[in-house]
């Protein structure tokens, strides 16, 4: 019969990574090269932080992930997720397509990983009693914040540091545990999070927070398919890259609306204040990621030399 | 195969294995293991430490030990009696106000623990006996606490409630708060049976005997202060923005040792290690249950049966609250054999489906659900709430105390049909509270 | 009726071995209510630090998911050794003794088995991940072997009880599922 491959993701079926998984899935079928991915969706299979192991071990045949979230098995992989290392998602395309994005895969390759589908997702912040745009806002505010290096940043401009799972954060804010948080422009929309703040920084001309989230593959798993399969499962990963890219960019206006809608006010990071937020990033985070990577150097000078 | 046959294969194959005497968790990892084998291949087998490791990996849970390690505390120490006490004394006017401040004590009780068998154990040391010595038949004194501890897991904190939110992401803090009102509800229906009983056996005037003298009964307060303390507390913790619910678990544990050690001066090591000690083998026993049970569950939906179930019953054209009635007739079969703890974690992933598409609110349902439990740690082969009772009188036969709790499960069983006619009863708090949303 | 957690403990008689397992299991139980007394102690630190303090707390949350974990794990031969894992014995109750004895036998020999393989694959996944350097994806960044290291600990002495179990059962030490004959 037909070969079966599994993909695993944690996001519900009406979000954008599902669609992407699905535009691949429907492709691949309807080439009719005797390939089937079964979509395993909202966590049902692995939970999120538990998918990258069993991929890398042939035992998950596909996923898509937030790339940072197996940082600790690759810490170069932290570099998915800076602060201020993508301005914006006609840039993050370029980065996706780079000899930055080259080094990374060669990590991944260690691990029996590849990318079908390249992806970045943005982000922004949400105050419960004023607006966050430049690093003194968040001066002795409780915040969560996404990842590792934006907590490093955020810890570097005085914030509290509160980690908790993002699902977490409308009740943490609602009792008042949390003061400021910070995540995709998805999960704000998703985890109601207008109805606790207000004041949203959604990601506009310029954003903080971009997060790669690939379509990934066990490498041994693709190598065993068979030519034609190979070609419709890249043929089907180009045409969900460029879904996925379109989406995301209208994902960040779609959030917004929902928080303007919901009465709550929605402020501007300026040029001036992303530059600052980067000084500090240099100083924390990036400083942080170079001294713990052997190669970190290297890897952050190829992403900051796309253009 | 046929996802749904394959099911119907892992439901009956999971019963022998459960009634064979191994123990539960293991019993979960045997089964699992093996339809994993047969239908994954042997390399699925390598997953299972690392499924069974990530199903633990989770802040939430640290909620469970530290709310047993709250009622295994203050149950070390005389409080429970004081408690008892202090309302016996207040209601000792009114004919069978034994029974009513017993079971008073257990709903006090059951907001400082949140575990049943615990409540059962605190109040019946000292209720059951002193029912007996002043003439109540053994049926009521021990069908009562019996009934009595199972709000243990309905009045927050609840260790059944953690185990839901988690299962099914909802807010614990919400949660809690639903259970309230039904718990409240529960042990007036208690009482009112018991008075009604009292006064129908016509030994009313006998059984109201003892009497305290104003002085006598506010002596007495000063010692119920210090549980009003704790609750208020954690309580304050928990709504008041110091704390998550788990965090805020630990601060009760604490605080809980706390007042056992200074004002019931249990110092000595070998009596602290006997709370720790059960409190241990309690939280190791759900903890271990909860592990296996996301292996299981891992291997329902690598079977692709849980979908499965979820899209037939999405098919189904039926009234909902025929779905209803079928799923608490399942719920209330699996509590009379498995641990609630078990029971939520196995049926949550193919129950959800069905409450969602069917319309029913989740946090409603966790409270169905919740009652549903309750009836089984009283009803037989399993119920944990019979032997704690067995252990306390080992002179009252299992039978007594099952007959003398059937009145009690009735009183259950009306307090879910009052919750479906009135799902504000659980409802309505948590949105006061919490504000209507999520 | 069916089993529940009584507070007896499996017999040890005089057998040496029965003994010796049952004083690891015993010291593991003692490891396990420290990792939890821990993680009360962690949390309520957690809470001052941001509630009182108002500073970061970065290592708390880890550390006591860690520590309730390893708990779990390593407290195991010893609830195992108390009874404390929650059976349903309808099956054997039913049974006449020497029916019962092979059921006993059956089911120890199958819990044994389950209890290997989580031994032997958790003993790889924790090597795997002290092989390849893993780390939590965490500002701590805790090694994870350590954490990892209570899957081979924990499976590995509840494996040593479970046979200790067998073994008191088989030379009658024990009654089958420690139920008195009827
Ligand atoms: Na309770
Ligand atoms: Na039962």
């Amino acid at each position: 019969g037909a070969t079966e491959l599994r993909l695993s993701h944690q996001w519900s079926s009406k979000d954008i990574r599902h669609q992407v998984a699905q535009i691949v899935a429907d492709e691949v079928a309807a080439a009719g090269v005797d390939l089937e991915i079964k979509i395993f969706g909202s966590k049902s299979l692995f939970k999120p932080r538990e998918q990258y192991k069993p991929l890398s071990r042939g035992q998950l045949d596909m996923t898509v992930l937030p790339l940072s979230y197996a940082g600790g098995q690759q810490p170069a992989y932290n570099l998915t997720l800076m602060p201020g290392l993508v301005k914006n998602h006609d840039h993050a395309a370029r980065l996706s397509h780079s000899p930055f994005m080259e080094a990374l895969e060669a990590k991944m390759a260690e691990d029996d990983v590849m990318v079908l589908v390249h992806g970045y997702l943005a982000g922004g912040f949400a105050g419960k009693d004023k607006c966050i745009t430049k690093p003194e806002d968040v001066k002795g505010l409780q915040t969560r914040a996404a990842g590792k290096s934006f907590e490093q940043m955020l810890a570097g401009a005085d914030a509290s540091i509160a980690s908790m799972a993002s699902s977490e954060i409308y009740n943490a804010m609602q009792t008042g545990v949390l003061q400021a948080a910070n995540t995709s422009s998805s999960s704000f929309v998703s985890y109601r999070i207008y109805e606790q703040v207000s004041c949203y920084t959604p990601a506009g001309d310029v954003a903080l927070w971009f997060m790669y989230q690939p379509l990934l593959m066990n490498k041994r798993t693709f190598d065993g398919l068979s030519e034609a399969q190979q070609n419709a499962l890249v043929a089907a990963a180009e045409k969900a890259e460029a879904f996925y890219m379109e989406e995301a960019k209208s994902q960040d206006a779609a959030s917004a609306k929902v928080f303007r809608d919901a009465g709550v006010e929605i402020a501007e990071m300026s040029v001036e204040d992303f530059d600052a937020w980067r000084a500090l990033a240099m100083e924390t985070s990036y400083a942080k990621f170079v001294e713990e990577v052997a190669d970190g150097q290297a890897l952050l000078d190829l992403a900051l030399a796309v253009e | 195969m046929d996802p749904l046959l394959l099911g119907a294969i892992v439901a009956i194959v999971t019963i022998l294995v459960l009634f064979s005497g191994v123990s539960v968790a293991i019993g979960l990892l045997i089964v699992s293991a093996g339809f994993l084998l047969v239908f994954d291949g042997a390399r699925s087998l390598e997953l299972m430490p690392e499924l069974l490791f990530g199903k633990l990996d989770n802040f939430a849970l640290l909620s469970i030990p530290m709310f047993i390690i709250m009622g295994a505390s203050i149950a070390s120490t005389r409080a429970g009696a004081d408690l008892y006490e202090a309302l016996e004394r207040w209601l000792t006017r009114v004919p069978g106000g034994l029974v009513v401040s017993n079971l008073g004590a257990c709903a006090l009780f059951a907001a400082m623990s949140g575990s049943s068998p615990a409540t059962c154990a605190a109040i019946g040391k000292m209720g059951i006996p002193e029912m007996r010595k002043r003439g109540y038949p053994d049926g009521v004194a021990a069908g009562s606490i019996a009934a009595g501890g199972t709000l243990g897991i309905l009045i927050p904190p609840s260790v059944t409630m953690i185990v839901y939110g988690i299962a099914t992401e909802t807010s614990i803090g919400r949660l809690f708060l639903a259970g309230v009102i039904p718990g409240l509800l529960l042990v007036t229906l208690f009482m009112a049976w018991s008075l009604y009983s009292t006064w129908k056996s016509g030994e009313a005037s006998r059984l109201g005997a003892g009497s305290y003298t104003w002085a006598e009964r506010f002596e007495i307060l000063p010692r119920v202060l210090p549980f009003l303390g704790i609750i208020i507390g954690v309580l304050y913790a928990m709504y008041g923005g110091i704390a998550t619910p788990s965090e805020t678990a630990a601060v009760g544990a604490l605080l809980c040792l706390l007042i056992a050690m200074i004002i019931y001066k249990l110092w000595n090591p070998k009596d602290l290690w006997v709370v720790l000690r059960d409190s241990t083998k309690e939280s190791v026993m759900i903890l271990f249950i909860i592990a296996a049970a996301g292996v299981f569950s891992y291997m329902l939906s690598s079977l692709f049966i849980t979908q499965s179930i979820a899209e037939w019953i999405g098919t189904l054209d039926v009234n909902r609250w025929v779905l209803m009635g079928v799923v608490n007739v399942f719920l209330l079969i699996a509590g009379f054999f498995l641990p609630p703890v078990a029971v939520i974690l196995m049926a949550a992933p193919i129950l959800l489906p069905i409450i969602d598409t069917a319309g029913f609110d989740p946090i409603w349902f966790a409270v169905v659900l919740t009652i549903n439990m309750e009836i089984g740690l009283i009803s037989p082969p399993v119920g944990l709430n019979l032997y704690v009772i067995n252990g306390i009188a080992p002179d009252i036969s299992l039978k007594t105390i099952l007959t003398g709790s059937l009145p009690f499960v009735a009183c259950m069983v009306l307090a879910i049909i009052l919750l479906c006619l009135f799902p504000g009863l659980a409802t309505w708090l948590p949105n006061v509270v919490m504000g209507v949303a999520l | 009726m069916a089993g529940h957690g009584s507070a007896v403990a499996s017999h040890t008689g005089n057998n040496l071995f029965l003994r010796v397992v049952a004083a690891l299991s015993t010291l593991a139980g003692w490891c396990s209510a420290g990792m939890i007394v821990s993680a009360v102690a962690i949390t309520c630190q957690m809470i001052i630090v941001r509630f009182v303090l108002n500073g970061s707390t970065i290592w708390q949350t880890e550390a006591v998911i860690y520590l309730v974990i390893a708990a779990t794990l390593v407290g195991l031969p010893y609830v195992q050794r108390l009874r404390g894992h929650v059976n349903v014995d309808l099956i054997p109750l039913a049974l006449p003794p020497r029916p019962r004895f092979f059921m006993a036998i059956l089911t120890s020999v199958l819990s044994i088995s389950i209890v290997s393989i989580m031994l032997f694959y958790g003993y790889d996944y924790w090597h795997f991940a002290w092989d390849r350097g893993w780390r939590s994806d965490t500002v701590w960044g805790v090694r994870l072997w350590i954490p990892y290291l209570a899957l081979p600990v924990g499976f590995g002495l509840l494996l040593l009880q479970l046979i200790a179990d067998l073994v008191a059962v088989l030379t009658g030490i024990d009654k089958p599922f420690g139920l008195e004959d009827t």
